[in-house]
């Protein structure tokens, strides 16, 4: 299995850097062709600049198995995505795999987040999902083989403080895989998500004020700090393998599921399928709720950003004096 | 006595089906409601005032308190408004509910552009459209509810909903930072995948049920045939209690979570943790992948839509390695 992946064409969004620039190089070192695709934007979706994705592709012209064309197209248009999948085509004449691992981030606590936030980072993540995978369906479909990829987040899995934009969107490409691998997988197509975890441009812009402010009001999530001992085991390219993996033949009946990549560690996300059900023949009262909801449902689950102590809460047992 | 007496709530698309429902068990527990409903067509088209004032008119014969709105919650303005609207008539907004949705169901390879955008404007912006402006509100009072309509289609997968289960799963995933972003301040947030007969789910045709069963793709399990014996059991007013439940002062500390309801049962979702892992200190080769993946990580999980017997898949006939 040295080259399982030669002779193959792939598009990968936002390879110019960090995650996608290691799947990249990882898949032309295993034979397959690329469009290494990066506008090479700041993190905030602002400016451009050609340098990084000519940059990795001929790193992987220079040492890769595979071939690698650069290109800039954003995946915030349909055009733009359309035409990555087309270079793929004009290029190698076939579509074997997409990857979106193009990403932006505008990071604001919600009551604060403007329309615009929102809108960009929806754009990039999760019509950038769609704007890819359409044009790649149809080709796929015909081929009746293909590999698709979008990346989540566990920001938007299990939700981070500050990035209700960019955990909707995350979430939504989970989502948006679980219905593809449903649309496509009787055609000989897989779509699957990876959440993953690297030390990255993305994760170090969090500031460490930030990380010490949610973990004084008990709110768990985010990556470690930058000096964290943690992050020389979470290089971005311990992330690429799983992706590749999941690019051969033998990866044909994963389909529609979520991977959390983060180092050495790859795990399979459980489905959010119903975990404890109280049941009723009839409508509920919500007296009845009320009794049950607490001491069946919620047993032993937990609130996530519980309020503190001195906020006066109506509902909240008063606390007796010792 | 009622569970949310004082209370003033906006419900977004309850003109009919499941929206209507809880705005009028939201009355009858003493709240006060604002009834959203633009009244369109179950694609977005069209317009009707008819379905908002008919709630309304049905909430206050019966001796509650509401008024209608009919702006979209695809544009931040009709969001802002109709929380506006709510603070204008009574003063404050303690309960935001978002059940407000469109479908434009379509296989992605055959999915537009227009079909794409027009979805996520309506269920996953218009979330965002309302929460914004109420968020604001909520944390200044320190207190608050936000209920979130998700839907299996995103948070398990669906056939031919790539946009509405992408919006619908984004939705859970908005909800569970939501939770985080606005705990702290007395506000919950929450999110229900219901399963219900109303008008959307009875636009999907039998024929498509059909389809899937004979392919062998997994379907929506809470969306049985039209003429099942089981759609007298999922009466759209039957997943109301809950959402009334987590209104109420009484689950102040439920949070972060999505729960499917469905006529009589209520289920709390599992979290989409880490399940099982597979661990190497280092970086795993292609070979080292498969032996974990096959043998490991992915034992006996299936392939919700496996490839058609006639389609030639290479690795399909390839027994798995064995664990080295």
């Amino acid at each position: 299995m040295a080259t399982p992946l030669e002779g193959r064409a792939y598009v990968v969004t936002g390879s110019g850097r960090g995650i996608g620039s290691e799947v990249a190089k990882l898949i032309g070192s295993l034979g397959g062709n690329v469009v290494v695709n990066d506008p090479g934007v700041n993190l905030d979706g602002s400016g451009s600049d050609a340098g990084p994705a000519a940059e990795i592709a001929k790193a992987i012209n220079d040492e890769g198995i595979g071939k690698a064309v650069a290109n800039m197209d954003t995946v915030a248009t349909p055009e733009g995505g359309e035409n990555m999948i087309k270079q793929a085509m004009d290029e190698w004449g076939r579509l074997d795999g997409v990857i979106h691992v193009a990403g932006i981030l505008r990071d604001r606590m919600v009551f604060n987040m403007t329309e615009q936030e929102w809108d960009d980072v929806v754009a990039v993540h999760l019509t950038g999902f769609f704007n890819v995978v359409k044009p790649a369906s149809i080709i796929m479909r015909q081929q009746r083989s293909g590999r698709i990829v979008g990346f989540s987040s566990g920001s938007g899995m299990n939700g981070n403080t500050g990035q209700a934009n960019y955990g909707a969107a995350k979430a939504g490409i989970t989502g948006g895989v679980r219905c593809a691998a449903r649309d496509l997988g009787r055609y000989g197509i897989t779509a699957n998500a990876i959440c993953p975890g690297a030390a990255t441009r993305m994760t170090q812009s969090v500031p460490d004020a930030s990380r010490d402010l949610r973990a004084r009001a008990g709110i768990g999530g985010g990556a470690p700090r930058g000096e964290s001992i943690v992050n020389q085991l979470r290089d971005a390219k311990y992330v690429a393998p799983m992706v590749a993996y999941l690019m051969t033949d033998q990866a044909w009946n994963i389909n529609g599921k979520c991977f959390y990549v983060s180092g050495g560690n790859v795990s399979l996300a459980h489905d959010e399928t119903p975990y404890r059900t109280i049941a009723k023949g009839g409508t509920w009262e919500i007296d009845e709720l009320r009794a049950l909801v607490p001491s069946q449902l919620m047993q032993g689950t937990s609130n996530p950003a519980p309020p503190p102590a001195d906020l006066d809460l109506p509902g909240r047992p008063v606390a007796k004096a010792e | 006595m009622g569970a949310l007496d004082g209370k003033v709530a906006v419900v977004t698309g309850s003109g009919r089906g499941i929206g209507a429902g809880i705005a009028k068990l939201f009355a009858k527990e003493g709240a006060k409601v604002i009834v959203n409903d633009p009244g369109v067509n179950v694609d977005g088209s069209g317009g009707d005032a008819g379905p908002a004032q008919e709630v309304v008119n049905a909430i206050k014969s019966a001796g509650g308190e509401a008024t209608a709105n009919t702006d979209s919650v695809a544009d931040a303005a009709g969001g802002e408004n109709m929380i506006k609207q709510a603070v204008d008539t009574y003063g404050r907004i303690d309960i935001l509910v978002n059940v407000a949705g469109i479908l434009r169901d379509r296989m992605i390879f055959n999915m537009t552009q227009e079909e794409w955008d027009a979805v996520i404007a309506v269920h996953l912006k218009g979330h965002f459209n309302t929460v914004k402006p109420a968020s604001v509100l909520m944390r200044q009072q320190r207190s608050g509810r936000i209920i979130n309509f998700s839907s299996t289609s995103g948070t398990l997968g669906n056939t031919g909903q790539f946009n509405y289960g992408a919006a619908k799963s984004a939705i859970a995933g908005l909800t569970r930072v939501l939770a985080k972003d606005l705990g702290r301040y007395g506000i919950t947030s929450n999110g229900i995948a219901p399963g219900a007969a109303t008008r959307m789910t009875q636009s999907v045709p039998d024929s498509a049920r059909q389809l899937r069963a004979q392919a062998g793709i997994a379907a929506n399990a809470q969306q049985p045939v039209k003429e099942s014996q089981y759609v007298g059991l999922r009466e759209p007013e039957m997943v109301a209690p809950m959402v009334g439940y987590l209104a109420s002062d009484d689950a102040w500390n439920i949070n972060g979570q999505i729960f499917n309801v469905a006529g009589g049962n209520v289920s709390l979702s599992h979290y989409p943790v880490a399940m099982r892992t597979i661990f190497k200190p280092g970086l795993w080769s292609m070979e080292e992948l498969d032996d974990a993946v096959q043998n490991v990580l992915m034992k006996d999980i299936n392939n919700p839509a496996p490839p058609r017997d006639d389609v030639e898949v290479p690795g399909r006939d390839v027994p798995a390695r064995p664990l080295a």
